[in-house]
């Protein structure tokens, strides 16, 4: 038997809250939030009291997935990439880098959104910027 | 405290205790082993709140034989009477050690912060209701202005099931708030007050006044005041105060004869 709470951070939205994760024999069994956290102050939303759910889900993808052949096949992260950065470029060739947008997420960190904006001007070379909750 | 914990995991007493530990600088739950007795030393009480009870309870739903040993306050204390009426947890399997609770008229001491009586913004007392506020006083409110009042609480709700997810004594495999046929779904506030008077109503005999669930709502809905009045009306008919015993509740009592004798409302 093995029981053990690991303190994290809800990867749902921006805001942050402090969360509680309960792992019984070493599977994530439940979601609490952090009584003494600044952010929620032992609140937290739907999304917060369920965020176990989506990391045990029967339906998370494991590995990235192509469309061949009119269907999703497994696939191998450089293929994934390749095949992405192939479209891309693609698209750029044709119609010029404004023909991109990137949507930036909130449930990513701050670091990785500045990287996702990085991405838009320097490489992709357009202001195309905004997000997810304006889509 | 520590000497009677090790004590008891190396004579085989508990194989577990639940207590709390500083990670992170958080006074955080943690579970104690008998693999790792030098922990012990890091064990505190902590002013933060959590219901060890109800992790005894999912750990002891997959490990039936398992002895839990637990710190309890005076709220755990009474969660746990109800959960042994209820079958949750056996009795035989758990050992607790009891600490100091909330300050109060009556211990001017206690190791947890709760029952700090909060802030209450004006706007609130003036169209809500105090989350402070005994039952007796609720109750002067003329019904029409109560119904407004209460009304105002509901309609903030978010639907989060924090209220009930966070509670001690909500255990049931499948919860009437997430009932189609009982509670319209899809929009938010959720259907007010059939949400908040359906779990009002399942408290009846169970709620132990341990405030977790309004400590938890993020819109500061005065439950624990409503769930006091269940409560009453239950001590009233069967004079039986949810979480003083753990033997008998009269809401699990088979049979077809009430031998209690019902009171007058
Ligand atoms: S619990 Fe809700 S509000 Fe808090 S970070 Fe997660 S999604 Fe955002
Ligand atoms: S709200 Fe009612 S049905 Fe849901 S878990 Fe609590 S007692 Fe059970
Ligand atoms: S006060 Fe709230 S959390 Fe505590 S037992 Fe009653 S309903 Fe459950
Ligand atoms: S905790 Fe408050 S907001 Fe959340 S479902 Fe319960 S009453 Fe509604």
């Amino acid at each position: 038997m093995d029981f053990k709470i690991i303190p994290s951070t809800c990867s749902y939205c921006g805001t942050g809250c402090g969360v509680l994760f309960q792992v019984m024999d070493g599977r994530l069994v439940d979601t609490l939030p952090m009584k003494t956290h600044p952010v929620n102050q032992g609140r937290l939303c739907i999304k917060g009291w369920n965020l176990h759910e989506h990391v045990i889900s029967e339906k998370r993808l494991k590995s990235p997935l192509i469309k061949k052949d009119g269907e999703l096949q497994e696939t191998t992260w450089d293929e994934a990439i390749k095949t992405a950065a192939d479209g891309l470029k693609a698209v750029i060739k044709d119609h010029g880098p404004d023909s991109v947008a990137v949507l930036a997420s909130a449930k990513i960190t701050n670091e990785e959104n500045y990287l996702v904006q990085k991405f838009a001007r320097a490489v992709v070379g357009t202001n195309n910027v905004d997000h997810c909750a304006r889509l | 405290m520590q000497e009677q914990i090790k004590q008891w995991l190396e004579q085989g007493d508990i194989d577990i205790f639940l207590g709390y530990k500083m990670i992170q600088g958080h006074p955080l739950p943690y579970c104690f082993t008998k693999e790792n007795p030098d922990d012990l030393k890091d064990l505190i009480v902590g002013n933060a709140r959590y219901s060890l009870e109800k992790m005894a309870t999912k750990i002891a739903a997959e490990h039936k034989e398992l002895k839990i040993g637990l710190l309890t306050r005076d709220c755990n204390q009474r969660a746990l009477n109800v959960l042994y009426i209820w079958n949750q947890l056996n009795p035989e399997n758990i050992k607790t050690i009891g600490v100091n609770c909330c300050p109060s008229n009556l211990k001017e001491h206690g190791d947890c912060s709760y029952l700090e009586p909060e802030l209450i913004p004006p706007i609130k007392k003036m169209i809500g209701i105090d989350n402070n506020m005994q039952v007796k006083a609720a109750e002067q409110f003329n019904q029409k202005e109560r119904f407004n009042r209460w009304m105002y609480e509901f309609q903030k709700c978010i639907k989060c099931y924090g209220c009930r997810d966070i509670c001690p004594v909500c255990f049931c495999k499948e919860c009437s708030l997430e009932h189609t046929d009982l509670i319209a779904t899809g929009g938010i506030p959720p259907e007010v007050p059939i949400f908040h008077l359906v779990r009002a109503v399942h408290m009846g005999g169970r709620c132990i006044d341990c405030g977790l669930c309004e400590d938890a709502c993020p819109v500061d809905i005065p439950l624990r005041l409503l769930y006091r009045k269940v409560n009453e009306i239950v001590t009233d008919i069967f004079d039986y105060t949810t979480g003083t015993r753990a033997d008998q509740s009269p809401f699990n009592m088979l049979g077809e004869e009430v031998t209690l004798k019902p009171k007058p409302i």
